[in-house]
């Protein structure tokens, strides 16, 4: 079977969804389907590879598929399920939902710097339209916010530019080499990997995330938290790989723990929950940049790299969840969260549920996650970074657990809010069950082939 | 399933029963709780019989197949488990009977359950992973117990004591992964298997490794500086929520130390014995001067643990014979006392709406058979002799009069004094001075059957452990043999 059948699948599903304009009446129905099951049959198609196991087939010159980046690419269109699930029908919009996809399946399978540079590209740019596009009401705040987030883009698509020519003139290779490097490479990677930092929301490069996180309908927030983000992640790990005796790796660590401590500071004075939840997905990226450090410290070994996979698939759900329980409620301030439980004990119920996990409280998915990172950490004995990260995850807890507070010990005040999306809630229920089951599940899983 | 299994398990299942009887009524799921609790109990006696019978000396142990990362699935019990547990199951289904009269979701009640299935976890767990999962699963029930039905300040007093604990065991758990991972460098192996770690030559990272998991633990029990959540939580706590963080949550530390931190550090632990005796002195004696400041009943029990607290650990650290089985015994001791304790002024709540000390007054008249208990409570947790808390309490400062200088014993003794100078002025003028203005005596009624039940049964074993106490500490002495220096 074909390796790229995921993103053949997808890349089906783009023109098909540009020719679904073509008509001239749509009823959205079509583009709704598309949008469902081209992410789906991927993903298929993709656990019959994982299954298959073979990954010794032809490949054109530019493509290389690793495991590392079939199991990427599940994470990735895992996370954008829900944003599948709750397509607004809008064939354009589902055109650019797909694209970005195949961005990042295409990133993933990237063997060379070109093709990271198309890989990027072709997820970021429909990602900026989707944020202006998708959602209802604030239209002049998510055009502004997508002007934004392109303008950061693009700089941090020049930064990959430049680096990628340094890189070049100095090994006059676009691929790894291995032996010592010099300072123009070494700068060439440095500025390959802010590009890549950029697209995480690291700290210093992170001022774009938190208004672009916030002016978004949630699902596309959801999807640009989880999807893109984990992209983002495998992206910074090639560029690391590249040049494993590249000197920017060892900045990583520090860079992770400052990104989860200002991420988890800043979200404890939000009102607004998404703004809120933008700055804890911040929080996040910090620990798997942190992760990311680890894992070039520890020589990049098998276990660090599980650790990463498993956090961006948790987090896959547990972002998701939460970003959509804002649809699903209709909920925008934590003032209206207040007694919320009493309104809607089910929602609330998974909606504390995903707070935990994220708050990394077993027996969860999140604490796992954070668990298996700061392990790497400790085993790479990055000790200030790892207590750094502990005290980021404390400080987290303070809102994760106001916003249990609020909707659980607060009485009800005012009027109650608008009854939101009803497939959102259904979403909201299965990523809290999924955070709940992958705080158990992988332990079942026999060491997954290995942790022995 | 094997009976360890089912030691936790059973209790999970039980709280989603109680869930779902709640569908059928608030009544219902009271009924249903009370069933639960009683066969859970019955099960921890079950499981406490064997330690009896051979008077300790079985270990129980459940050892499943090596899951992922080195973790396996592995329970043991030897005495002090089996203790602990049965406490908790007995206080569990006391908890259950004390709020009878409550108004309360079918929420509540599965909380307790499912607060008792995490602390039976953590008393069972032999894998150091499964032990900090347990561990931290305790305080989700107990946020939800303190924040919903606790009284005016319980939204502060809920994330107060979360955010407290979670500081103390995230420094914990990088603790176990620092000694898992130098395990790993030494031998190869991932194990989380305490056992197994056993005997570990840790070289550098050891005293930073035993300060995470003091502290870590120093948090539960409370050590000094550490306790600062405390009074907030068992405060404003329902009078059942304050019976189970005092009478069993607050054991999980001391256990940790017992369990976890000694028998992997015991070089460290001897030569950090010291201090560790100079922190519990200090907390013994500043918990009693802050108990005597307080105005609030409810507040003054809850200072009042962190002195006993302090006691148990002075003994612990003692490393001796007689000090640690002391420790052991007197974690019993507070759970059942303080428990007590904490059962009456929940009463005394729930009939005045107040805890003040000038509330109340002359209720030796009103309500005799109240101030009975109260009072025989007060004297147990005094240390009258012929009572428990004397035996703990000498057992404690004997040990570390023999093994550390005498000037602990010294401060200890303090300690015991300030007790009979807190809670016997407070028992005074909540019973026994007559009633001042704005009293709200006239509204507390004696003590019904149901209460009377409660507090018979908790007596009758002050006075049991206090007359005969061999037959506690033989289940409890092997336990903690092997940490004798």
């Amino acid at each position: 079977m074909n390796l790229l059948a995921p993103q053949a699948v997808l890349a089906a599903g783009v023109v098909g969804a540009l020719g679904l304009g073509l008509r001239r009446r749509s009823s959205g129905a079509a583009a709704r389907v598309l949008a469902l099951a081209a992410p789906l049959i991927a993903l298929l198609a993709l656990c019959r590879l994982l299954a298959s196991g073979s990954t010794g087939a032809p490949l054109p010159p530019l493509i290389h598929l690793d495991l590392k980046g079939l199991y990427w690419q599940a994470a990735i269109y895992l996370g954008a399920l829900p944003l599948a699930v709750l397509s607004s029908g809008d064939d354009v919009e589902t055109a650019l939902f797909l694209g970005a996809t195949l961005g990042m399946g295409l990133l993933a399978a990237a063997a060379t710097l070109p093709m990271l540079f198309v890989g990027l590209e072709f997820m970021s740019l429909p990602a900026y339209l989707l944020v202006a596009r998708a959602g209802e009401g604030n239209a002049r705040g998510r055009l502004e916010a997508a002007v934004k987030y392109f303008f950061a883009g693009a700089f941090a698509g020049a930064m990959f530019l430049l680096g990628m020519s340094l890189y070049y003139a100095a090994t006059g290779s676009l691929a790894a080499v291995a032996g010592p490097i010099g300072p123009e490479a070494q700068a060439g990677l440095a500025l390959m990997g802010a590009a890549a930092l950029f697209k995480a929301g690291s700290v210093p490069l992170h001022w774009w995330l938190p208004d672009v996180y916030e002016a978004s309908s949630p699902e596309v927030a959801g999807f640009l938290s989880t999807s893109m983000k984990a992209a983002a992640v495998l992206f910074l790990m090639r560029i690391v790989a590249l040049a494993p005796q590249a000197e920017f790796a060892s900045a990583l660590p520090a860079l992770g723990a400052l990104t989860t401590l200002v991420g988890a500071i800043l979200a404890l004075r939000q009102k607004r929950l998404q703004r809120l939840l933008a700055y804890s997905s911040l929080a996040h990226a910090g620990l798997l940049i942190l992760g990311v450090g680890a894992w070039a410290a520890l020589g990049r070994g098998p276990q660090a790299t599980l650790a990463l996979l498993f956090y961006v698939v948790a987090y896959a759900f547990m972002s998701n969840g939460v970003f959509l329980f804002l649809k699903a409620s209709g909920l925008e301030t934590r003032e209206q969260l207040r007694g919320y439980a009493a309104r809607r004990p089910w929602l609330a119920a998974a909606f504390a549920v995903l707070l935990l996990s994220l708050g990394g409280i077993p027996p969860t998915g999140g604490f796992l996650a954070k668990f298996l990172v700061l392990w790497q950490a400790v085993r790479a004995s990055l000790w200030g970074p790892a207590l750094v990260a502990a005290l980021a995850a404390l400080a987290s807890l303070g809102y994760y657990l106001g916003l249990v507070r609020d909707a659980y010990f607060e009485e009800p005040a005012g009027a109650a809010p608008a009854e939101g999306c009803k497939t959102a809630a259904l979403v909201v229920g299965l990523c809290a069950l999924g955070a709940l089951l992958l705080g158990a599940a992988p332990l079942l899983m026999g060491g997954l082939g290995v942790w022995r | 399933m094997s009976l360890l299994t089912a030691m936790w398990t059973f209790p999970l299942a039980a709280a989603a029963f109680c869930l779902a009887a709640g569908r059928f009524g608030r009544s219902t799921a009271r009924a249903a709780a009370l069933a639960v609790s009683i066969v859970y109990f019955a099960l921890s006696l079950w499981l406490l019989r064997p330690f009896v019978a051979s008077a300790g000396q079985a270990v129980l142990v459940v050892s499943g197949r090596p899951l992922a990362f080195g973790v396996s699935y592995l329970l043991s019990a030897d005495g002090l488990s089996a203790a602990l547990i049965a406490l908790t199951a007995f206080l569990n289904l006391l908890c259950v009977l004390a709020s009878w009269k409550l108004d309360v979701s079918a929420g509540y009640w599965a909380a307790f359950q499912a607060l008792a299935a995490a602390l039976a976890g953590v008393f069972l767990a032999r894998d150091l992973f499964f032990f900090y999962v347990f561990w931290e699963a305790t305080l989700i029930p107990m946020f939800f117990i303190v924040g919903i039905w606790g009284s005016d300040n319980r939204r502060h007093a809920a994330v107060k004591f979360f955010l407290f604990t979670f500081a103390g065991s995230i420094l914990m758990l990088l603790a176990l992964i620092a000694a898992v991972v130098a395990h790993h460098g030494l031998t190869g192996v991932w194990t989380w298997d305490l056992k197994a770690l056993l005997g570990t030559e840790f070289g550098a990272a050891a005293p930073w490794i035993f300060l995470g998991l003091v502290v870590g633990f120093g948090v539960k029990i409370p050590i000094v500086p550490l306790h600062t959540w405390l009074p907030d939580a068992h405060t404003e706590a329902p009078a059942a929520g304050s019976v189970m963080l005092a009478g069993v949550m607050l054991k999980m530390g001391l256990y940790g130390l017992i369990r976890v931190a000694f028998p992997l550090l015991p070089g460290i632990t001897v030569a950090w014995a010291p201090y560790m005796a100079l922190v519990a002195g200090v907390g013994t004696v500043y918990g009693a001067l802050c108990a005597m400041a307080q105005t609030d009943l409810k507040r003054l029990i809850a200072y009042s643990s962190i002195a006993h607290l302090g006691f148990c650990l002075l003994g612990l650290v003692s490393l001796t014979a007689v000090g640690l089985a002391g420790g052991s015994l007197q974690m019993i001791n507070h759970g059942i006392t303080t428990g007590a304790l904490f059962f009456l002024v929940g009463f005394l709540y729930e009939r005045g709406h107040k805890r003040g000390l000038s509330d109340f007054g002359g209720l030796v008249k009103r309500a005799p058979v109240f101030s009975f208990f109260f009072g025989f409570a007060v004297f147990a947790s005094i240390g009258l002799p012929g009572l428990n808390g004397f035996v703990g309490e000498f057992m404690c400062l004997s040990g570390i009069a023999i093994s550390q200088a005498p000037i602990y014993a010294v401060v200890g003794c303090v300690g015991v004094t300030l007790a009979a100078a807190y809670l016997l002025p407070a028992y005074q003028s909540v019973f026994w001075a007559p009633e001042g203005p704005g009293s709200v005596s006239d509204h507390v009624d004696d003590l019904d059957a149901r209460e009377k039940g409660i507090l018979w049964t908790l007596c009758a074993l002050m006075l049991w452990i206090g007359l005969a106490p061999h037959a506690w500490l033989q289940v409890l002495e092997p336990s903690i043999r092997g940490l004798v220096k």
